[in-house]
């Protein structure tokens, strides 16, 4: 069987060093690189594009399920994290494996174990079909469905990462299988539903006022009339925002008028 | 008596049980009251006696009067009757008596019941409320990550450098001992709450080496002053979480104490980037310290912070008065 190559993502030395010890003596597994935090992370793994890799989810920068989100390379995942209980569910469900720190070599090799199969039915699949789904879209599928709020978005815009603040969002914008959002910087085009964006945005501070549009009410200048018996949103950038007689119901509730 | 009433025509006999026991159930009524502000006192009884006895011939008085009163009115022209009334007046009276007395006792016993509910109605609640004040505590102290990644941090240096480990679980377990020994209102010098939270920084660098440096500055007038245990963990752990974990590059965490008029005046210091969106909300931490602080020393003590350039700074100013503690 060909070597699995890896690629461990964690910002703790000691963390590092300890399953470096422990992959000693498994001769099946080519270590490609270590790195200590998600923006050089996603960068390595898209360069060589490792079968697999080891990642923590506490990490400066560019958190593990952040850097899931933005990556192009879909290795196979092998979580490690101390406690965060909302996110062993993804892990359960569709990660390889998760380590809980701290983990013992048994529990490691396990994890190789289940690491190995998965990689090699992964092939006989890839002969059988030609397609080939890693966990990575489950594990994002499955965070969209949580009920976890968004304080930042992490976006690829030309090559770059950009991680943008909730707070710093103007409005956000349906584009067909996507979404703009605004900010003073500029606008940056997310994959992703307004109905994900509606249900994981604070509904304190952002209101769906249109089928296409959410809001943020803390960037609102002032409310006009438009029209027969619809409003427009003049937001303080200036820009304008259209109200549908539902939103503007939701808008009231919200801004209490 | 039965054969008195026999004797009278059917109305008399029906207004004459009508009246008297509609307006003893009234004054029965009436008995509640005394009941209600006279309350039982078990180490002096006879005032609450007296008491009663003097509401109760007040309460008898009125109600054989009136009693009386009316009936002799409707039936003054039946003479018998009016014969019968007065003679009967003793003992209606002490019949009356007798009931006021039960009465007493029944709403005694309920008015007892009542209170003895209320109380445990209230100490459930304040039972919850403990509870749930200390869960808080324990919540803002030891933040499970910390745990987990430190004994995964000696987990490693085991294999590595086992003296390291050594050191490193001896410090957590310094550290762990003081935060659990901590109490809400405790006291102790500044020195020794420093040197735990040197304990936690020393933790976090094994974790994170070069990434975390500490400065401490303090003056010898510092040491000795009591401060409220654990106050400047949630500090040194928001800059650890907003600054360290969050960055890249070395963070500097400063500490410094210094006498300022009639203030001990601590500066808790961090960089932090601030290109870097937070990820999980502030504030709670800090909350948490101004809340303890303005119930420690009222308004003479105060906790502000500010993050301007890159540097996030807590101030906490400790009035001077409280040196003994």
């Amino acid at each position: 069987m060909k070597a699995i190559s890896i690629i461990i993502v964690e910002d703790e030395k000691p963390a590092r060093d300890l399953i470096r010890a422990y992959l000693e003596g498994n001769t099946n597994i080519n270590l490609l690189g270590e790195y200590d935090n998600g923006f050089d992370g996603l960068k390595a793994i898209n360069e060589l594009k490792p079968d697999a890799i080891f990642l923590d989810v506490q990490m400066p920068k560019l958190t593990g399920f952040e850097m899931l989100e933005v990556l192009e390379h879909q290795p196979e995942v092998v979580f490690t994290t101390a406690y965060d209980q909302y996110a062993i569910q993804a892990f359960e469900q569709n990660a390889v494996d998760y380590l809980l720190k701290p983990f013992s070599r048994d529990r490691f090799q396990e994890a190789i174990g289940k690491l190995e199969s998965r990689i090699e039915s992964r092939i006989e699949s890839q002969k059988d079909t030609g397609n080939d789904r890693t966990g990575i879209e489950r594990i994002r599928q499955h965070l969209a469905e949580s009920e976890e709020k968004l304080h930042r978005v992490v976006i690829k815009k030309s090559g770059k990462i950009h991680v943008i603040s909730t707070g710093d969002i103007n409005y956000l914008e349906a584009q067909d299988d996507y979404v703009m959002i605004y900010t003073n910087e500029g606008r940056y085009l997310k994959q992703q539903t307004m109905k994900y964006f509606e249900k994981h945005l604070d509904s304190q501070q952002f209101v769906r006022v249109h089928r296409s549009y959410i809001a943020n009410i803390s960037h609102i200048e002032r409310i006009e009339p438009y029209e027969k018996s619809n409003f427009i949103l003049i937001l303080k950038d200036g820009n304008k925002v259209p109200v549908s007689r539902n939103g503007m119901q939701v808008l009231k509730e919200n801004l209490d008028f | 008596m039965y054969w008195y009433i026999l004797s009278f025509p059917w109305p008399v006999v029906v207004s004459d049980a009508l009246f008297s026991s509609l307006l003893f159930g009234f004054m029965g009524l009436l008995a509640w009251y005394p009941t209600r502000y006279i309350p039982f006192q078990r180490n002096s009884p006879f005032y609450s006696i007296l008491a009663h006895v003097v509401a109760g011939l007040l309460v008898l008085f009125v109600w054989v009067l009136v009693t009386v009163g009316i009936l002799n009115g409707i039936f003054a022209d039946q003479e018998a009757y009016v014969k019968f009334l007065n003679k009967s007046l003793p003992w209606r009276a002490g019949l009356g008596g007798l009931v006021y007395l039960v009465l007493v006792l029944i709403y005694y016993l309920v008015s007892n019941n009542q209170k003895l509910m209320e109380r445990t109605q209230q100490q459930e609640r304040l039972k919850v409320l403990v509870r749930e004040t200390e869960l808080s505590m324990l919540k803002s102290q030891i933040n499970p990550h910390f745990l987990f990644n430190s004994l995964n941090s000696i987990a490693s240096l085991t294999m590595s450098n086992p003296d390291e480990a050594r050191e490193m679980i001896i410090r957590l377990s310094d550290f762990l001992r003081y935060s659990l020994k901590h109490r809400e209102n405790e006291y102790v010098p500044l020195k020794e709450e420093l040197g735990r939270m040197k304990d936690y920084l020393a933790i976090e660098k094994k974790r994170f080496g070069e990434k975390i440096q500490y400065i401490f500055n303090i003056s010898g007038e510092c040491e000795d002053f009591p401060v409220p245990t654990m106050i400047f963990q949630p500090l040194f752990e928001n800059a650890i979480r907003h600054g360290v974990y969050e960055s890249v590059d070395p963070i500097t965490i400063r500490f410094d104490c210094t006498p300022e008029n009639e203030f001990m005046k601590t500066v808790v210091a961090n960089d932090y980037d601030p290109a870097i969106p937070t990820r999980k909300g502030t504030g709670v931490g800090l909350q948490n310290v101004r809340q303890r602080i303005e119930l420690a020393y009222q308004e003479k003590g105060s906790v502000q912070w500010m993050g301007t350039e890159g540097v996030f700074k807590v101030t906490i100013l400790f009035p001077r008065i409280y040196s003994k503690r």
